[in-house]
């Protein structure tokens, strides 16, 4: 650690000593971003939850072909987490949590 | 009939009066001499009377016309046979016969009524209509001709006829219309309504057929034996190209005649000699002698079985031919991908030529090309990529043939920005592109492909050294038109669309940025992609980043969060790359490197001369070992460099020989050298082939492709079953085959496992009374 606060010494130090021997010119981050769930895969349609839901992989091959992402996440205040058109269908024949059986309320959507 | 009941007794039509003045002109009828209007209409209205008011009058006009026709036919029997010559005797007959049988037209017309009378007695005139053509005076006409002059004179005629045709076919000229006439007169000849064609057949046709048998059983080993096969070939395909002709021409077109004659020469000249002819056919088609064996496929396709052992002959051929080549050019190959799978299309061209010249590319001969181009495709002896044998400890590794590999790496260089694909036009790049897809068709394994095909898609992506995007993305449209599993293809695509997300969304960062913080702004992009798209296993690989960096990622992290919810971020810093200034005493360089590379880098950037041993580098990055000596390698011997960015020793062999104590140091001399001379100022790039794939993800690269293969099965096995609830092993092979062909060829000990597993786990079971069959469990 003592190594990073020298670090800091000298990156404080920049403004007066411009001609350090290696300067970053440009940086190419790269992250994954997935849906912040406890279980990858949904339980209604068994696929994984960052992939569509298995009915927008049937019904709109077309878009799924572009990547369309609007097959999205939903949590419940259970914390159990669905594609939110699986859901969506789920709750209109029981308003429950299909792993949890507490009455289904969402809690947040994915974006 | 009631009017002539009425005039019954009006005696003086009786037959007996009427036939004498009938007679002579029927007489000259026959003899084809001249009647006038008036006798023509005369024995009309005889034949009228008599038939009208005579009750027995028909019958005997009948036997009176009977008689006086025998006795022409008589006249002209020994007309004919007065010949003793075949050519006088047959041009007599014929002669005779086409005589009497215009005549076999005009005489029946007086004796229409007769006719009616006749018929009135015996069946009801409804029938009459029906058989109108088939009048009973040209039936008597035809069948006393029969009767007496052809059955007398019948196996002269044929016999004359077949001598005319063994001299026409040994080359000697003669009137064919001789031969032609007797046909005539054996299929006009035959009254049997039935079978028109009867007598025909059972003389002329089947004399014909004979003969020609004869002479070619005769002829066809002689010359055979003095000309060899090949020539021999060609005498049967013209021979059987003649006598089809002749046939044409002698045989009676409608009949058939002409096929069964062509079977029996096809018999004679082909089957017969079959094997002989076959033998020859290997050694042709290694000659690649197109024209022959296009002789010899149009003789065998006339055989039965005659096709097989040539496409026998061929897959062999390919086999054999191509597995040579592959193993004679193997040291190049097999350093190269791109002149293998160059050698490998040239070599299906070869083929493909080869079966169109000489097969008209027959799609017998296709098949048999396709099977044995798959086995060269696939074959393991040049290259292997070994496969770890999963679960099963002691098991050896299965080899599979690297052709899938090296044809990703192929798309590679044509889709990435190389000399290879510089050099090239568009259209030239996407004809080698197609050139590939036709490859890969062959190629058992393609789970292999889509594997380093994703894994170059991703470093083109990630670093932006696609040639051209418009290509990239027609490539994944090709990959889904020939069949590539829905869900991979997908998710190429998907990995396009998140390129596009991803540009928009570093676009707003900086636009959000620029105003408060400039630089940093400026010096980052970010790339934020979809895990399920692009991420695989567990490859991610932790770094102690150089604060510099560091710094960055909060900033990013808090504009990522407002723009979406429910999402959590990981970096992939073996993913993300820069570029970096390098300043020593000889000038100055921009550098493109990894990450890895960078946080390796900037930790001299406090002690910019010290010397640093490995173990410190590896604490200051927190790398794990293996990658931390890949980086360093890749800076201490970058391949294009003559001077290095880095300095270490003691010397050694490769990346794992670094001990702990192993020091670096920064090359203070460190410039690039272009023509011999030192550049102060320039850029250099030592990425390389770095990127992405870390030393663990390549074992599990590997691994993981076994591990999906099992899964597959499985999950292949239970949609059989859930369809067919029972199914035989032999069965359940076959449409697993099929199922997974897009993917991979799964091996019989891979099914057997699997199906052992899932019965071991109750998904099936085996049938009681038959252990060959599999019940679904439910």
């Amino acid at each position: 650690m003592a190594d990073d606060s020298d670090v800091n010494d000298r990156g404080d130090g920049e403004a007066q000593k411009p001609e350090k021997m290696f300067t970053l010119k440009k940086w190419n981050a790269v992250a994954m971003w997935s849906w912040d769930v406890e279980c990858d895969t949904c339980a209604i349609c068994r696929v994984q939850v960052m992939d569509a839901c298995l009915r927008c992989q049937a019904e709109s091959k077309q878009d799924a072909r572009y990547g369309r992402q609007d097959c999205v996440v939903v949590w419940g205040e259970c914390n159990h987490s669905f594609h939110y058109c699986c859901m969506s269908l789920w709750v209109k024949q029981n308003n429950r949590c299909p792993l949890c059986q507490q009455e289904w309320s969402i809690q947040r959507m994915g974006k | 009939m009631a009017v002539a009941a009425m005039l019954k007794d009006k005696g003086q039509l009786m037959f007996e009066d009427k036939w004498p003045s009938m007679r002579p002109i029927i007489l000259k009828l026959l003899q084809q001499e001249p009647v006038t209007q008036n006798e023509w209409q005369d024995l009309f209205y005889s034949v009228h009377l008599v038939c009208l008011w005579d009750e027995k009058g028909p019958p005997k006009v009948k036997e009176a016309l009977k008689d006086d026709i025998m006795d022409f036919i008589k006249q002209a029997q020994q007309r004919v046979l007065s010949h003793q010559e075949d050519q006088a005797l047959l041009k007599a007959y014929i002669a005779e016969w086409r005589k009497f049988f215009t005549q076999c037209n005009y005489l029946p017309t007086p004796f229409r009524q007769l006719e009616t009378s006749l018929a009135g007695k015996t069946s009801s005139s409804v029938q009459k209509k029906a058989q109108n053509d088939e009048s009973i005076v040209r039936k008597l006409m035809l069948d006393s001709w029969n009767q007496s002059i052809f059955c007398d004179i019948k196996q002269r005629l044929q016999d004359s006829a077949m001598k005319l045709v063994h001299a026409e076919r040994n080359g000697e000229a003669f009137d064919s219309l001789l031969v032609i006439g007797v046909r005539e007169s054996y299929v006009n000849l035959c009254s049997n309504p039935e079978d028109k064609l009867q007598i025909y057949r059972e003389n002329f046709e089947k004399a014909y057929i004979e003969a020609t048998e004869a002479f070619y059983k005769m002829k066809a080993p002689q010359y055979l034996q003095a000309n060899g096969v090949q020539n021999y070939m060609k005498y049967a395909d013209s021979k059987l190209r003649e006598e089809e002709q002749r046939a044409h021409k002698y045989l009676e077109s409608c009949s058939g005649s002409v096929q069964v004659l062509t079977d029996c020469c096809v018999n004679v000249l082909v089957s017969t000699f079959k094997s002989t002819i076959l033998a020859e056919c290997a050694g042709m088609i290694k000659a690649n002698e197109t024209e022959r064996l296009q002789l010899m496929f149009k003789l065998m396709d006339r055989v039965p079985d005659g096709i097989q052992p040539m496409l026998h002959d061929l897959e062999e051929h390919i086999m054999s031919a191509g597995l040579a080549d592959m193993v004679a050019a193997a040291d190049v190959i097999t350093q190269d991908s791109e002149k293998y799978v160059e050698r490998l299309l040239e070599l299906f061209k070869q083929f493909s030529v080869l079966v169109s010249k000489a097969f008209n590319d027959d799609p017998r001969f296709l098949t048999a090309r396709d099977k044995a181009y798959r086995h060269v495709v696939n074959d393991t002896q040049v290259f292997r990529l070994e496969l770890p044998a999963k679960q099963t400890g002691g098991l050896k590794a299965q080899p599979e043939s690297k052709c899938p590999e090296l044809l990703a790496n192929y798309c590679d260089m044509l889709l990435r920005k190389t000399p290879l694909s510089k050099k090239l036009t568009s259209d030239e790049i996407e004809s080698k592109l197609k050139d590939v897809l036709l490859v890969l068709k062959y190629v058992q394994n393609k789970d292999v492909f889509m594997r380093y095909h994703k894994a170059h898609l991703t470093r083109r992506l990630i670093l932006d050294t696609s040639a051209d995007s418009e290509k990239e993305e027609n490539m994944v449209e090709w990959l889904r038109e020939v069949g590539m599993p829905a869900d991979y293809v997908n998710k190429l695509a998907r990995m396009f669309q998140d390129i596009k997300v991803s540009e928009d969304l570093n676009q707003q960062f900086k636009e959000t940025y620029r105003s408060s913080r400039g630089s940093i702004a400026d010096s980052i992009n970010i790339k934020i992609l979809n895990a399920g798209a692009w991420a695989r296993g567990s490859e991610r690989v932790t770094v102690s980043l150089p604060l510099e960096l560091e710094d960055y990622i909060p900033e990013v992290e808090d504009f990522y969060k407002k723009k979406h919810s429910g999402r959590k971020l990981q970096w992939y810093h073996h993913m993300s790359n820069g570029t970096i200034t390098f300043s020593n005493a000889v000038g100055r360089f921009d550098v493109d490197v990894t990450t890895f590379q960078m946080a390796v880098l900037f930790a001299w950037n406090q002690r910019p001369l010290e010397r640093i041993p490995y173990e410190n580098l590896r604490l200051a990055t927190e790398l794990p070992d293996p990658e931390l000596r890949r980086t360093l390698w890749s800076l201490v011997a970058f391949p294009k460099l003559k001077r290095q960015v880095l300095q270490y020793s003691p010397e050694v062999q490769s990346p794992k020989d670094f001990e702990e104590n192993t020091m670096f140091w920064v090359n203070q001399e460190f410039a690039l050298v272009k023509n011999g001379k030192l550049q102060r100022r320039g850029k250099i790039n030592l990425v390389g082939r770095l990127q992405l794939s870390t030393e663990r993800s390549k074992e599990e690269d590997n691994e993981s492709i076994v591990q999906l293969r099992i899964l597959r099965v499985q999950e292949a096995i239970i949609k059989i079953l859930k369809m067919r609830k029972h199914i035989s092993n032999a069965q359940l092979q076959s449409e697993l085959v099929d199922i997974l062909k897009n993917m991979f060829l799964p091996s019989k000990k891979m099914i057997k496992e699997q199906v052992e597993w899932l019965i071991e786990h109750k998904y099936m079971r085996r049938d009681e009374d038959d252990i060959n069959t599999f019940i679904y469990m439910a």
